[in-house]
């Protein structure tokens, strides 16, 4: 071999890179595969003002279908949709957004950072639907305490038990009288609120968090453009024993060996790559029970009348928080299960589209709403269900042929209706702290857009209806991992890079002292 | 891999690659130095300099997506409006290299508009002033939903209500008129070049 390492890892990203830095500083040799090539953030990035661009803010259209979050600033960093292309039913729309660069989201994350708390670990014990995951908090509370440091994440601690706190940057911050009101409000409704929890620094990426560190021991060597095709598998052991990959420039193939194969590429490019390989699926649970969190975008735009007029004074508006979901918890709703909780944010203009107006009257307008606004957005947990699942469509080919997903989620009316409930609650909570409602809906974003897919391939007990073990191991080859969010048994309301770095920590130990005693 | 080609150079002459880095403790203090920098030339764009060229709509169409952005945005105090900052032009460019049902949005809905000032008035939409183009715009006048209306002029108008917006915002003139009353203005931002290797 050319390469001395022991454990190949595909994917960069939270997951790929926590496993990278977990091994490589127990003295085991890695080599990680990135499909995408590797971010220069001083050549590669630049100051423009939107009027030198050439479709002036508007992007060139067409170009992203499915990427909302897209702008003509950042239009480079997504993955090509024609050179990545998936399908999906047309009445069943599926908005997949993907970054493949080394380092992957985390590149451009949002860097919420909430635990899970035993009502996800625990979920049927709670209300009878769907799995409990196979492992609980307490198993988990040890690696999220050594996570947040590292993402050196803010926050403030408030004793929660369906929010559980960790190792916060305090934020002590003071709140503007705006959000002091909003949070007054919720009080009274007996809603908590909470500060946001966010990881901090100028970068809170794989590429300065763990790939550094990864790289500093020696045990690490990544190579970039290298898109799996295939994990290959030993006749004689059944054991995986490779990865073929292509140059995502030149196409050229490539085969790779390994003791250990570890897949981070993502929840659905796992999930494909597991699919393509023909492996890991005895349970047929593969592809199936795919969910992500439902996302009701400005669920509510208001305005802050005292902030009227144009120039609202220091300490009225600004800075925002977190509505901790309270639904279902100690009480049972009639029409959904499970529950939802809320950014907010105060300041900035509504947007004129919200005005029922034009010409002067919309510029008065929006000269007297200037720092004037606030908004909600909703996320809420998805039921995991089989019927929603990913497929091979070997009709498709990707630019490098390789089979493309055919997709296929769509929300129930557990969804609807929670999301139904979430605006009135919103508006309730807003009319309560005094301000003028402008808009509302409850229209969820498409499946997908949250970017924060989930499930797909997942942990549990029972090796015939799950697809891998607690430890991120397939139930059925010991020495293929997949350790991204597809291992998700449900997902709550919570972002969940945190948990998809903490399992990935508890799984590179497990996997180590495996390694160790050669039961690997 | 094919090898870089600083590695190639390298090998070629047959030196390792610290060897070819500059070494700036052996160099005599005051041999003149050959500048190791290349000069970055400042560039322009084409609009800083040039009106676009329609070549979309009609001419009557064209007149009409003018004097309606010129509506929905007219000049407010320092900041110019929509008519001043070649919005109508933009549009013309942007709507043309957009899917068809955009195209077709715009296009039935100017037809729409010179329809109803002739019908009105005996006029095009372009000759209208703005309190006659009043009723023709009424549906603008209608609350916000989230799916937007069902009717495809109302739809229009409200399309075209954000796009004159956004245009005109984003556009040279109106940062370089409020850049000192906003400071968002003129939208400096983060701007990620092509990423290939």
């Amino acid at each position: 071999m050319k390469s001395d390492h022991e454990v190949l890892i595909i994917g960069s990203g939270a997951s790929g890179g926590m496993v990278a830095h977990e091994l490589t500083r127990k003295g085991i040799k890695c080599l990680m595969l990135d499909a995408g090539p590797s971010v220069d953030f001083d050549r590669h990035r630049t100051l423009k003002h939107v009027y030198d661009l050439p479709y002036r803010g508007f992007g060139r259209p067409g170009r992203f279908p499915h990427v909302t979050q897209a702008t003509e600033f950042n239009a480079n960093v997504w993955a090509d949709e024609t050179q990545n292309p998936y399908t999906y039913d047309p009445a069943d729309p599926y908005y997949w957004v993907r970054v493949r660069l080394v380092g992957g989201k985390t590149l451009f994350w949002g860097r919420a950072s909430w635990r899970l708390s035993d009502y996800e670990f625990r979920g049927k014990d709670h209300d009878g639907f769907g799995d409990n995951w196979p492992v609980r908090y307490q198993d988990l509370a040890p690696y999220y305490d050594r996570v947040e440091p590292m993402f050196r994440v803010s926050g403030r601690k408030e004793g929660l038990p369906q929010l559980p706190d960790g190792i916060f940057l305090e934020d002590n911050s003071p709140d503007s009288q705006a959000v002091e009101r909003f949070v007054a409000s919720a009080r009274r409704m007996r809603i908590p609120t909470t500060k946001q929890r966010r990881a901090t620094g100028e970068l809170a990426s794989s590429v300065n968090l763990l790939l550094p560190e990864a790289l500093a021991t020696g045990n690490l060597t990544i190579v970039s453009n290298a898109i799996a095709r295939e994990i290959t598998t030993d006749r004689s052991t059944g054991l995986a024993n490779g990865v073929h990959f292509v140059d995502r420039r030149s196409k050229q193939d490539y085969w790779v060996g390994a003791r250990v194969v570890v897949v981070g590429a993502s929840c659905l490019e796992s999930t494909r790559l597991l699919l393509n390989s023909g492996l890991a699926n005895s349970s047929g649970a593969l592809g199936h029970y795919l969910f992500d969190q439902i996302y009701v975008k400005n669920i509510v735009t208001c305005i802050v009348p005292e902030a009227r007029g144009g120039r609202p004074p220091r300490g009225l508006t600004g800075g925002g928080g977190y509505v901790v979901r309270f639904r279902n918890l100690e009480t049972r709703e009639k029409k959904f299960l499970r529950g939802y909780s809320f950014d907010f944010g105060s300041g900035g203009t509504p947007h004129p589209r919200y005005f029922p107006l034009y010409g002067e009257a919309l510029q008065k307008e929006l000269a007297d709403t200037a720092g004037a606004a606030f908004g909600m957005t909703c996320m809420g947990e998805v039921l995991p269900r089989y019927e929603n699942h990913v497929r091979i469509n070997k009709d498709v080919t990707d630019a490098w042929g390789i089979p493309v997903l055919h997709i296929q989620q769509k929300y129930g009316e557990n969804e609807y209706e929670m999301a139904k409930d979430a605006r009135s609650v919103a508006e309730e909570l807003c009319r309560g702290a005094g301000f003028e409602v402008l808009a509302s809906h409850a229209q969820m974003v498409p499946p997908g857009e949250s970017i924060h897919e989930l499930g797909a391939c997942r942990m549990g007990d029972n090796p015939r209806t799950s697809v891998l073990n607690q430890f991120q191991q397939t139930h059925d080859i010991r020495n293929l991992f997949v350790v991204d969010g597809s291992s998700f048994v449900s997902g709550g309301c919570q972002n969940p890079t945190l948990t998809i770095l903490a399992l990935a920590m508890r799984s590179s130990e497990y996997l180590a002292e495996q390694m160790r005693t050669r039961a690997i | 891999m094919p090898m870089k080609r600083r590695q190639a150079i390298q090998s070629l002459v047959g030196i390792p690659a610290v060897a070819a880095m500059p070494l700036p403790a052996a160099a005599d203090a005051t041999t003149p130095r050959v500048a190791v920098e290349t000069p970055k030339t400042p560039v322009s764009v084409a609009d800083a300099v040039a009106g676009g060229l329609p070549r979309f709509f009609s001419a009557e169409e064209l007149a009409a997506l003018g004097r309606l952005a010129e509506i929905l945005l007219p000049a407010h105090g320092v900041a110019p409006g929509a008519g001043q900052v070649g919005v109508a032009e933009f549009l013309d460019f942007l709507v043309s290299q957009s899917p068809p049902k955009r195209a077709a949005l715009y296009r039935d809905g100017l037809a729409k508009l010179n329809a109803e000032a002739r019908r009105r008035y005996g006029k095009t939409f372009a000759d209208l002033t703005a309190e006659q183009a009043e009723p023709v715009l009424q549906p603008l006048r209608e609350p916000w939903t989230y799916h937007g209306p069902s009717d495809p002029f109302a739809r229009f108008l409200a399309a075209a209500k954000e796009d004159v917006f956004t245009a005109t915002v984003n556009s040279r003139e109106w940062a370089a008129a409020m850049s000192r009353r906003v400071r968002s203005a003129g939208g400096l931002g983060a701007y990620w070049y092509p990423i290939e290797d």
